[in-house]
């Protein structure tokens, strides 16, 4: 039975038709066509998944679509804005923190999250926190170098 | 991958979800990240979810002796609790750390993971050591269990089909008192292949219990706690055998007590 | 021509896509009117199948069909997983697919999978690698194998297939394939060595881990074209598996390969032909995308080995003989086996006096085997470079020094009896040995450890072909057919660039299918620079030819007195005598025009390999009371041939080391002792996380490949052959004990330390 569903996604309000099982992640992609967020599991580990919601990072996964009624969903479409990418994601180009790209954007968003709450993490409080995101192409290396750098310019940039 | 065909519905008081509970085969839906996966797995099938997590059973607080966390509270916002700071209560932060991750701490609860009762997980040990209660409602009213009278095998607890967990009691420690967990993690999914959490007074009286290694987390009551576990159940399987993990829950338990009584040295 | 933007570590162009989530991955493409397809797999390792009932999933709602082998227009009888999508009359392993439920949605086919029911009657699974050798043994397939399997083996590795021996060993049916690769008298020169060690080895089924779950989705055109578009590592390849499979024209075949999200080997023609099976029973668009669960058990990891080696060396370390029997679990794939190239890898990239080395392909009842970046080699490594460890020990010589003693330098005979080309192994181990944790060995807390190994993978060669095109704007578009495995696009970009005499940031590189491109062949086998990336090197070059030829006309130069840079055409040693591109291109790309369109075909046939060899250093800490092994720290050093564009070699240099603490330490795929599947998810199955891999340092050295583009060749594989070892290494320092099965999990350390004299060991 499909019911009837507003979400406010990526500061838009947005109807969309779910039965209750479904799950946020299909929503979003099959629903809205917002496909950045991926799915890499069904045991809610990987992390490929992941959003924001009220600015927590989250797997998609985990939640049924019903229950994010009422937040506020961030996805990976709209970190970048007026054609400027966000000092995360530009900090993972230049620090070549991806290689396939399929871990990327949850990724970016739970480093997001971290960065928003601890703006100087040290490498093993970074680390730890990816302890929800696996990625099997880099090594963890420069993507841990990514949020570092990401983190100083970011401090760096408040009070602009 | 899909959950089997489910209702939902979102509870807007304690009264309305007994309501919504009456259902045989309804389950609640705190944090969702125990129940969301076994229904993608189609392990559980319930026929409706109640969502209860706009219930007001957040917060940490204290009130005189004791520490009061609502059900609802979740990892992330214990984390961040002033009133954890203090090394009598160390142990919950040590634990929560290593719960899930991230993105599983800003969701799941406490209670929630009570409720689902995995062998293997960290908390239950923690709470054992410390003594903790959990208050407990129902249409039938309210009730308070001690966390050993609440595990009764792996995934079971005590509470009966319309009852939820409202808050969770720790009293507080004596003051000097010192506590620690430490665990050993499946490399795969993070669960304690052994935890141990130690309370230890100043008077180096201690309270130890395990999780991981049996059915349920245990408090080891007997005198020594590497004697009890000699005598204890501990299950084994192809990861790691019950010899491993007899040997490792006693490593764990020493190395918890040595943690929690170098805290004893700390300030109340 | 000018290098100067080779070595340059820019960011991959591909880069900006993937972190805005623009990238479309497989199942991210809009198809109007999709089906969805959900699988059945089955429970038993082996077992005749009685019958399939779908009543109850076509009557839920949303569900359209019910598939089984006999709804497939499958051609051909063989048995490989192109050939039988679905099982036809026995399985042979279990999660080997049975039915497929096609419906509206992806939930209305996972329900009515779910009731699906397949009446087994089960046989006797093989599942002991030992066992399924002897004579009489149960045999692991019963239904004769038809002839005409598949070609798969020769895009990952050229290796030859040794000698056939005349020597008569009596072994069961299971045993598909006996490989002998014989030189002088081992076992003679073995026993006039100094010192002889020898060790039975054990490694487990791995999983490649891909992020991405496989996915294809499939349609027909109204020509009656099937258009296939998939995360697969070939398109070329799964065209042609496709259409044997099928018994259609290569023409009415189309492959678009789309970005992919991590394969490592993984990912050609096993989802395709199960997803165009649907398309051509049903005439409807379907997508079949795995579930994790179904990737766990439906797809191709890498086989399980055991490995009896025994190697000797004279007193002053030169190694003598080399003696080896190793048993490949093939699990069910008939078409071909990794026992050819293990047992040539076997060897490592030293010289020896005499080798004997027998290698099996057994079929079990487990998995379809497949290959997992440089597939043979880390199991041959472990094995080799454990021993070399122990046999440095006992002689009292360095670990690194012996092998520097004994490494292979172009000229050198290999195995399979020809030269060795360029080869970095000795620039690669002197490098190493400079890295100041080489030296802090000697001065390390108790419990802690530092080992060595190395590696080599091979690399392939495959004639490949491309093209490139200058635009009015003065832009280059780069064609290929290959697939982006390993940030290849942005190295080709950088080899046209050089080639022709831009910017690499004009340089635009798209990926051509079937139907548009010119010939690729699979990525993999750590070939594509080296090979494609030539022929992006040759068409970039033709272009330039032309250019030069039409501005030679402008500019009333001979051609020779001309360069090209920065887009710019200039007499050389008179740069202001100039034309830029973009007035030539304009000149030609008119009507009327006067030149041809400055467009260039490049092609590539090496026949001269271009092995690339990875030495690594591991740190670690080893928690005796629990068996934990903490890694501290790594180094890898790699021979590159030339570092186009060195963020991006060091990628897959800590990639692949990360692979091999994988290999190392967490991944296991486990059955029970009736075959099924203990460790289907990632609740079981440990792939490294962030906390548990740890700095790595990489040293990048470039000994150039005389065959490659600038040098370049192919580097995905070797980093993660010498990984494994380097840590068993690593413990046995820390802890005198040495460790032959892998992975070194608590608990096996644990038990380790506690016996006295380790695993027991029989000689070969």
């Amino acid at each position: 039975m499909l019911e009837p569903l507003q979400l406010v996604v990526n500061g838009e309000r947005r109807s969309l038709d779910v039965e209750p099982r479904t799950l946020l992640v299909h929503a979003l992609r099959d629903g809205l066509g917002l496909t950045g967020a991926h799915i890499g599991c069904d045991t809610s580990q990987c992390g490929a998944c992941t959003v924001l919601l009220d600015g927590r990072a989250v797997k998609s996964c985990t939640l049924l679509a019903l229950q994010a009624e009422g937040a506020e969903i961030t996805t990976i479409e709209s970190l970048a804005s007026d054609g400027e990418m966000h000092p995360i994601q530009r900090s993972f180009v230049e620090n070549h923190g991806l290689q396939c790209g399929f871990c990327t954007p949850g990724l970016i968003l739970t480093a997001t999250d971290l960065l928003s709450r601890d703006p100087d993490p040290s490498d093993d409080t970074i680390r730890h926190s990816l302890r929800g995101n696996f990625c099997r192409c880099t090594g963890y290396e420069t993507i841990v170098e990514s949020i570092r750098a990401a983190g100083a310019e970011m401090r760096g940039s408040v009070g602009r | 991958m899909i959950p089997a065909p489910v209702r939902y519905a979102r509870a807007t008081s304690l009264e309305h979800a007994f309501q919504l509970l009456a259902e045989p085969d309804s389950k609640i839906l705190a944090g969702g990240q125990s129940l969301i996966p076994v229904m993608k797995l189609r392990i559980a099938r319930p026929s409706l979810v109640v969502d209860i997590s706009q219930l007001e059973l957040r917060g940490i607080d204290v009130r005189g002796d004791e520490l009061h966390v609502g059900a609802l509270t979740t990892w992330d916002e214990l984390l961040d609790a002033r009133e954890l700071e203090r090394p009598a209560l160390a142990a919950i932060g040590e634990c929560v750390r290593g719960i899930g991750d991230l993105q599983v701490r800003n969701r799941g609860t406490v209670g929630g993971s009570l409720a689902h009762a995995d062998p293997a997980s960290d908390m239950p040990a923690v709470l054992l050591a410390l003594g903790a209660t959990l208050q407990l409602r129902s249409p039938e009213g309210e009730r308070d269990l001690r966390v050993a009278e609440f595990f009764a095998g792996p995934f079971t607890t005590a509470l009966s089909a319309q009852e939820l967990i409202t808050h969770i009691v720790v009293p507080l420690p004596a003051p000097g008192s010192g506590s620690a967990y430490v665990s050993v993690e499946h490399p795969a999914s993070g669960f304690a292949l052994a935890g141990a959490a130690a309370l230890v007074g100043r008077d180096g009286v201690s309270r130890v219990a395990v999780t991981g290694v049996a059915g349920q987390p245990s408090l080891l009551v007997s005198g020594d706690p590497h004697e009890a576990l000699e005598a204890a159940e501990i299950f084994g399987d192809r990861f790691a055998s019950a010899e491993y993990r007899r040997e490792l829950a006693s490593v764990l338990v020493r190395r918890a007590v040595e943690r929690a009584a170098e805290r004893t040295k700390g300030d109340a | 021509m000018s290098e100067a933007h080779i070595g340059v570590a820019r960011p991959r162009i591909d880069a900006p896509d993937k972190v805005t989530g623009a990238t479309k991955f497989g199942a991210d493409g809009y198809v109007h009117g999709l089906l969805h397809a959900r699988l059945v797999l089955s429970t038993e390792a082996h077992a005749r199948i009685r019958a399939i009932h779908g009543d109850d999933a076509l009557s839920v709602p949303g569900v359209v069909a019910v598939l089984t082998a006999a709804d497939l227009p499958t051609a051909t009888t063989g048995t490989d997983r192109a050939a039988e999508p679905l099982a036809r009359e026995e399985v042979v392993f279990a999660g080997q697919p049975v039915a497929m439920v096609v419906a509206e949605t992806e939930a209305a086919a996972e329900d009515g999978a779910e009731v699906v029911m397949v009446e087994l009657e089960t046989l006797p699974p093989v599942v002991d690698l030992e066992d399924a050798m002897r004579p009489g043994s149960a045999l692991a397939r019963l239904v004769e194998k038809a002839e005409g399997g598949s070609d798969l083996e020769s895009i990952h590795a050229g290796v030859d297939h040794g000698q056939e021996d005349a020597e008569q060993e009596q072994l069961s049916a299971n045993v598909l394939d006996r490989v002998q690769r014989k030189n002088g008298d081992a076992a003679a020169a073995l026993d006039a060595s100094e010192v002889v060690v020898f060790g039975t080895f054990r490694t487990p089924w791995v999983y490649q881990a891909y992020l991405e779950p496989q996915v294809a989705t499939t349609w027909l055109e109204p020509s009656g074209t099937l258009v296939v578009s998939t995360g697969t590592q070939g398109s070329f390849v799964s065209r042609k598996e496709l259409a044997r499979a099928f018994g259609l024209p290569l023409d009415r075949v189309r492959v678009v390969a789309e970005p992919l999200g991590g394969s490592f080997g993984g990912k050609l023609a096993l989802i395709e032909p199960l997803a165009a099976g649907a398309t051509l029973a049903l005439r409807r668009p379907v997508r079949l995308v795995l579930t994790r669960g179904e990737d766990f058990l439906a797809t191709n990891p890498a086989s399980a080995q055991v490995t009896h080696l025994r190697v000797g060396a004279r007193k002053d370390g030169t190694f003598t003989g080399i003696e080896a029997r190793m048993l490949v679990d093939r699990g069910t794939n008939a078409g071909w086996g990794v026992e050819g190239i293990t047992s040539s890898l076997l060897v490592g990239p030293y010289r020896w006096e005499a080798h004997d080395i027998v290698g099996y392909g057994i079929q079990t009842n487990r998995f379809t085997f497949g290959a997992y970046r440089a597939p043979g080699a880390p199991t041959a490594a472990f094995a080799l470079e454990s021993l070399l460890d122990e046999l440095a020990e006992k002689l009292g010589i360095d670990p690194i020094e012996i092998r520097l003693q004994n490494a292979v330098v172009e000229g050198d005979i290999g195995i399979s009896g020809n030269a060795y080309p360029t080869i970095g192994a000795v620039e690669v181990l002197e490098r190493i040995r400079e890295h100041p944790l080489w030296s802090a060995r000697a001065s390390l807390p108790e419990n802690e450890g530092i080992g060595f190994a190395a590696g080599y993978w091979p690399g392939g060669n495959e004639p490949a072909a491309a093209i490139c095109r200058v635009d009015t704007d003065g832009t280059m578009t780069v064609v290929t057919s290959s697939v982006d495995m390993s940030g290849v696009d942005t190295g080709f970009a950088v080899i046209a660039a050089a080639a022709f005499g831009l910017d690499p940031n004009k340089v635009r590189v798209v990926f051509a299918d079937t139907a548009t491109g010119p010939y690729s062949g699979a990525s993999g086998g750590s070939k594509v620079t080296y090979t494609v990336g030539k022929a992006v090197e040759g068409a970039a070059r033709a272009a330039r030819v032309k250019v030069l030829a039409a501005a030679s006309q402008e500019l009333e130069i001979a051609p020779d007195d001309l360069e090209v840079v920065d887009g710019v055409v200039r007499a050389i040693g008179a740069p202001d005598r100039s034309i830029t591109v973009e007035e030539i291109v304009g000149k030609a790309l008119r009507y009327g025009g006067r030149y041809e369109p400055i467009e260039g075909h490049g092609g590539s046939a090496q026949t001269r390999g271009a092995p690339s060899v990875a030495a690594h250093l591991s740190h670690v800490r080893v928690d005796r009371d629990t068996g934990e092994v903490e890694l501290l720290r790594h180094v890898i050093a790699q021979d590159v041939g030339r570092a186009l564009n060195p963020a991006l070699v060091e990628g897959q240099m800590r990639g692949g080391a990360a692979q091999g603490m994988g290999w190392a330490l967490f991944e296991r795929l486990d059955h029970d002792e009736d075959g099924r599947l203990l460790t289907g998810s990632f609740l079981d199955y440990a792939i490294p996380v962030a906390e548990r891999v740890p700095e790595i340092d990489t040293l990048i050295v470039e000994v150039p490949a005389p065959d490659g583009p600038f040098g370049a060749k192919g580097i995905g594989e070797a980093p993660v052959v010498g990984a494994a070892p380097a840590i068993s290494n690593a413990v046995a320092a820390a802890t005198g004990v040495r460790i032959h099965e892998l992975p070194m999990t608590p608990p096996r350390v644990w038990q380790a330390l506690r016996q006295d004299s380790g695993p027991t060991e029989t000689p070969a």
